[in-house]
C-alpha cells in the first residue's frame, strides 16, 4: 500500500515537472536573450484561426528542448530502423530515395496531373510566342523514375509511363517537349544519380544539358555561338539533400559523405568559373536539378555551365528549388526584364512536380518587358 | 487544440492544471473558460456555435424539469431540444452532402445542376450535440437532476478532456461529479498513467502505423499482400489513434476529478460482430441503444422488427461518422453481420468453432467494413477489395509500394499492435494500481513519446472528422 502511494506520487510529481520543464527553459531563454518570450505571441495578434495556428507553429518549431531533441531522435530513429523522417526511404544498398517521388510513382494518375500542368504549359507558351520567344519544355525523371532497380530488386526496368504520356499531349498541343529519362544504351554504365541525393551526378546532368542544347540547335531556335569554355575536374564530397532533410548533425555525422569528381566550366581563355549573362538569348527556368553542382559546390558544374558550353555561349538562369511548377514564373512576373533579347526559354521541372509541385500549376502572366 | 501537441502538453496543460488546483472555488467555471479556449483554438468563432446549442439545451431543460411544467409542454421543450440540436448538426455536417445527392439526382432527371455550399464540418460537434441531447432526455424521462447551474451545464457540454472525440458522456453519469468531485493523489496519478498510455499509443503507433494505411490506400494498384497489410495497419491505426484520445480524455478527466467509462475494452478480441459493439467505442453503442434502439422497439417487438430496427440503428451510426454514403454502407454491412449472427442464434455451428478462429474470422469481417470506411467512394472501396483478392491488374509502380509499406517501422509498429490489441490486459486495467516500477516504466515510455513527438508533423487524431 506504501508502495503504492509513493509510485503515485512519483508519477504524478515528475509528470508534472516533465510538462512545466519546456515552457520554463523557454521562458528563461528568451529572457536571457532580452526577447520578448515566445509564448507571449499569443497576445500580439488577433486570436483569429489562422493568427493562433501560426503561433503554435511558432512555438513549436523554435522551441529550445525540442530542436535539441529532434536531432537525437532522428538519429535513434535512422541507426535503429533505418527510418529517415517524413520523406527519406532508405532503398537497396544505403540508396536513399525521397518518398514523394515514390508516392508519385505509385498512386494514380489523376486528373489534376493531367490537365493543369497542360493548361500552365500551354499558357506560358503562348505568352512567350507573343513575345517572339520559344519554349522548350524539360521534363527531368525523379531519382525513383531512373533507379527503382535500388528501392526494391522487384523493380521494373524504368518507371514513369505516365510522364511519356503526357509529354506526348505536350507535343500534340505543338509545345516542344524532352523527358530526359535515360535510355537503354544510357542506363549502361555509372548511377545517373547521386545516392544520397534527391538529384543527378555531375555527369548526368552534362549528358542531358549537351541533349537539351542539341534539340535546342536543331530546332533552329538558337544558334551555335562562339565562346570556347574550358573544363577543369574538381573533386566534390556532400552530405546527400535526403539526408540533410533529416535536420539531424548526429545522423550526418554518422555517415560518410558521397564522393564524386564533377567538371567545372569556365570562362574563355581564363579560369575563371562560367558566369551567366542577363543579355544572353537564352533564359533557362527550373528548381534544384538547375542549381546542384551549379550554384552549390562546387559551382559552375551543373546543367546550367554546361549548356551554356554546348551551346557556345552563355545563357540566364532563374532557379527556384522546388517551384518550378508556378514559382519559377511568379519571379519572372516580377523581373519581366530578364525576358528582354530572349529568343528562347527552356523551362525544367522534375516529374513529381506534375503532382507535388508547390502552389500548383497556376496561370501565370507575365508581362512584356519595359 | 489537439493532445498530442507541443502547445497541449508543454502550455495549456501545465497551465490547467497549476490554475485549477490553485483555485478555491469556481473550478467548473475556470474549467469552462479553459474549455472554450481549448475549443475555440481551431476556430475562435465556433465557441458562440456551441454556447448557443449549450444556453438552447438547458433552457429547454429549465422548462422539461420544472415542477409546475404540464407533460405536453415538456413535451414539447424535449421536441425543441432534439429539433434544434439535430437541426444544428444536420446542417454543418450533413448539409453539402445532401445539396450533392439532391443536385446528382436533378441531373439524372435532365435538370441543371444545383450550386453546392461548402459548409466546414465544426471539430466535437457530433460529439456535443449527443451530449446535450443525453440531458434533455434524461431528465424528460426523469434519470437525472436538473444541473446545478448554466455553469454546471455549460462545463458538461464543453468540458475539454473529451470534448473534441468523445467518450460521448451521458450527463447522468458525470451529474453529480460536477457538484462535488474527490481529488485524491491516486485518482490524479492513474489518470497521469492513462493519459501517458493513450499520448504513447497515438504518437509511437497509431501516427507510424498510418503512414502505411495512407501508403496503402491512396496506391493505384496494390497487391494482394499490400491491401491485406494495408487494411491491418488501417484496423490498427484507427483502433490504436481513437482508443489513445479516449484513454487521453479519461486520464485527463480524472487528473480534473471526473470519472468517465471507458470507451474501449480490447474490440480485436471480439469472437463476433455483437461482441465488437460491445467493445468498441462502447459510449456510441450505448447511447445509440438507449436513445435509438430502445425507443424503437429493440427486440421487443419480434424478430422482423428487431432486424428493422437494428438495420436503422446501425445505418444511422454509420452516418453519424460521416456525411457520406461509404459511412452508411459501413453502418449497413455492420448491421446484416448483426441481424445474421442474431438470427444463427448461440447454438449454431459458428458458435461451436474454437475461440482462435471465431476471433480471426470477427477480425477479418471488421477489416472488410474498414475498407468501407476507409475509402471516399464506392469506387475507390470497391477497387481496394478487388486488391485484396489480387484481382486488380498490376501497374509499373505497383512492386515500389512495398518501399513504403514494409519498412522495419511500420512492421515492428504491426507486431507491437498485434501483441497489445491481444493481451488481455488493457491500460483501462493496468493503471488501476500504480506501483513504483510501473510509474517508471510509464514515465519512460512519456519521455520516448515526447521525443518522438518533435519529429512528428501535425497529426490529428482521425476521429476529429467525425
Amino acid at each position: 500500500m506504501e508502495q503504492t502511494r509513493s509510485a503515485n506520487l512519483l508519477l504524478a510529481l515528475v509528470f508534472l515537472m516533465v510538462i512545466a520543464v519546456e515552457p520554463i527553459l523557454q521562458l528563461t531563454h528568451d529572457l536571457r536573450k532580452g526577447a520578448t518570450p515566445l509564448a507571449f505571441g499569443v497576445f500580439s495578434r488577433t486570436p483569429s484561426a489562422t493568427n493562433l495556428r501560426a503561433f503554435e507553429e511558432t512555438l513549436r518549431d523554435q522551441s529550445i528542448l525540442a530542436n535539441t531533441v529532434r536531432p537525437y531522435v532522428q538519429y535513434w530513429r535512422y541507426a535503429s530502423m533505418g527510418d529517415l523522417g517524413r520523406n527519406g526511404v532508405l532503398g537497396r544498398e544505403d540508396w536513399l530515395f525521397y518518398r514523394p517521388g515514390i508516392q508519385f510513382l505509385v498512386e494514380p494518375w489523376g486528373d489534376i496531373e493531367a490537365t493543369e500542368p497542360l493548361t500552365a504549359i500551354v499558357s506560358f507558351r503562348d505568352q512567350l510566342r507573343a513575345q517572339g520567344i520559344e519554349l522548350l519544355v524539360v521534363v527531368v525523371p525523379g531519382k525513383e523514375s531512373v533507379h527503382p532497380e535500388y528501392i526494391t530488386t522487384r523493380a521494373p526496368r524504368f518507371s514513369g509511363s505516365h510522364v511519356t504520356d503526357f509529354v506526348d499531349d505536350l507535343r500534340e498541343l505543338e509545345v516542344e517537349a524532352m523527358y530526359l529519362r535515360p535510355d537503354e544504351a544510357q542506363r549502361v554504365g555509372p548511377p545517373k544519380y547521386l545516392k544520397q541525393d534527391t538529384h543527378w551526378t555531375p555527369g548526368y546532368a552534362q549528358e542531358c544539358a549537351n541533349l537539351v542544347a542539341a534539340r535546342a540547335l536543331a530546332l533552329g531556335w538558337i544558334e551555335l555561338g562562339s565562346a570556347a569554355y574550358g573544363t577543369q575536374s574538381k573533386p566534390v564530397q556532400r552530405h546527400g539533400d535526403i539526408l540533410r532533410m533529416a535536420k539531424s548533425q548526429p545522423l550526418l555525422e554518422s555517415i560518410h559523405k558521397e564522393k564524386f569528381e564533377a567538371i567545372q566550366v569556365t570562362e574563355p581563355d581564363s579560369l575563371e568559373h562560367y558566369k551567366d549573362s542577363p543579355d544572353a538569348s537564352v533564359l533557362v527556368l527550373g528548381d534544384s536539378f538547375l542549381r546542384i553542382f551549379e550554384r552549390d559546390e562546387p559551382g559552375s558544374a551543373g546543367f546550367v555551365s554546361h549548356l551554356a558550353r554546348a551551346l557556345q555561349q552563355p545563357v540566364t538562369s532563374l532557379i527556384n528549388d522546388g517551384g518550378a511548377s508556378t514559382l519559377v514564373r511568379m519571379e519572372l512576373r516580377r523581373k519581366p526584364e530578364l525576358l528582354r533579347g530572349k529568343k528562347l526559354v527552356i523551362w525544367e521541372f522534375v516529374d513529381r512536380d506534375l503532382r507535388f509541385g508547390m502552389e500548383g500549376w497556376q496561370e501565370i502572366e507575365i508581362p512584356a518587358p519595359n | 487544440m489537439v493532445f498530442s501537441s507541443h502547445i497541449f502538453i508543454y502550455y495549456f496543460l501545465p497551465l490547467v492544471i497549476a490554475i485549477y488546483y490553485l483555485l478555491p472555488w469556481k473550478r467548473n467555471l475556470f474549467l469552462l473558460a479553459a474549455s472554450y479556449v481549448f475549443y475555440g483554438w481551431s476556430d475562435p468563432r465556433l465557441v458562440a456555435l456551441m454556447l448557443a446549442a449549450t444556453v438552447a439545451n438547458y433552457a429547454c431543460g429549465l422548462v422539461i424539469s420544472s415542477p409546475d411544467a404540464t407533460q405536453s409542454r415538456r413535451k414539447a421543450a424535449l421536441i425543441v431540444s432534439i429539433v434544434a440540436s439535430l437541426s444544428l448538426l444536420g446542417f454543418f455536417k450533413y448539409f453539402t452532402f445532401a445539396g450533392q445527392n439532391l443536385s446528382g439526382l436533378l441531373e439524372l432527371l435532365g435538370s441543371s445542376p444545383l450550386p453546392i455550399v461548402e459548409i466546414a464540418l465544426p471539430a466535437g460537434i457530433s460529439f456535443y450535440t449527443f451530449q446535450s441531447l443525453s440531458y434533455t432526455i434524461d431528465l424528460y424521462r426523469k434519470d437525472a437532476r436538473p444541473a446545478r447551474s448554466f455553469t454546471d451545464f455549460a462545463c458538461f457540454v464543453a468540458l475539454f478532456p473529451q470534448l473534441i472525440a468523445g467518450p460521448i458522456v451521458r450527463y447522468n453519469t458525470v451529474a453529480e461529479q460536477l457538484v462535488h468531485r474527490e481529488h485524491k493523489v491516486e485518482n490524479f496519478a492513474s489518470g497521469v498513467a492513462l493519459f501517458i498510455l493513450g499520448f504513447a499509443k497515438k504518437v509511437l503507433i497509431a501516427n507510424e502505423i498510418g503512414q502505411a494505411a495512407d501508403a496503402a490506400f491512396a496506391a493505384e494498384s496494390p497487391t494482394a499482400m499490400d491491401a491485406w497489410f494495408g487494411v491491418t495497419a488501417y484496423a490498427f491505426q484507427i483502433y490504436f489513434d481513437f482508443s489513445a484520445y479516449s484513454d487521453m480524455a479519461v486520464g485527463l478527466g480524472r487528473m480534473f476529478g471526473f470519472e468517465f467509462l471507458k470507451n474501449f475494452d480490447a474490440p480485436y478480441r471480439a469472437e463476433s460482430i455483437t461482441e465488437f459493439w460491445r467493445r468498441w467505442h462502447i459510449s456510441l453503442s450505448t447511447f445509440l441503444r438507449d436513445y435509438l434502439y430502445v425507443p424503437l422497439g429493440g427486440n421487443r417487438r419480434g424478430a422482423r422488427r428487431t432486424y428493422i430496427n437494428l438495420a436503422i440503428v446501425m445505418l444511422l451510426g454509420g452516418l453519424w461518422h460521416g456525411a457520406n454514403w461509404t459511412f452508411v454502407a459501413w453502418g449497413g454491412f455492420h448491421g446484416c453481420l448483426l441481424a445474421w449472427e442474431r438470427w444463427m442464434g448461440k447454438e449454431s455451428l459458428y458458435a461451436k468453432l474454437p475461440r482462435p478462429v471465431r476471433v480471426g474470422f470477427t477480425f477479418v469481417l471488421v477489416l472488410f467494413s474498414w475498407v468501407l470506411f476507409r475509402s471516399e467512394t464506392f469506387g475507390d472501396a470497391s477497387a481496394y477489395l478487388s486488391a485484396m483478392f489480387g484481382m486488380l491488374p498490376q501497374a509499373s509502380g505497383t512492386p515500389l509500394l512495398g518501399a513504403l509499406l514494409y519498412t522495419p517501422t511500420n512492421i515492428g509498429a504491426m507486431v507491437i499492435c498485434e501483441v497489445l490489441v491481444l493481451s488481455p490486459i488493457q491500460a483501462h486495467d493496468w493503471v488501476e494500481r500504480i506501483t513504483v516500477q510501473r510509474a517508471v516504466l510509464v514515465l519512460l515510455v512519456f519521455l520516448y513519446a515526447l521525443a518522438t513527438m518533435t519529429a512528428q508533423s501535425f497529426n490529428p487524431f482521425l476521429y476529429f472528422q467525425f
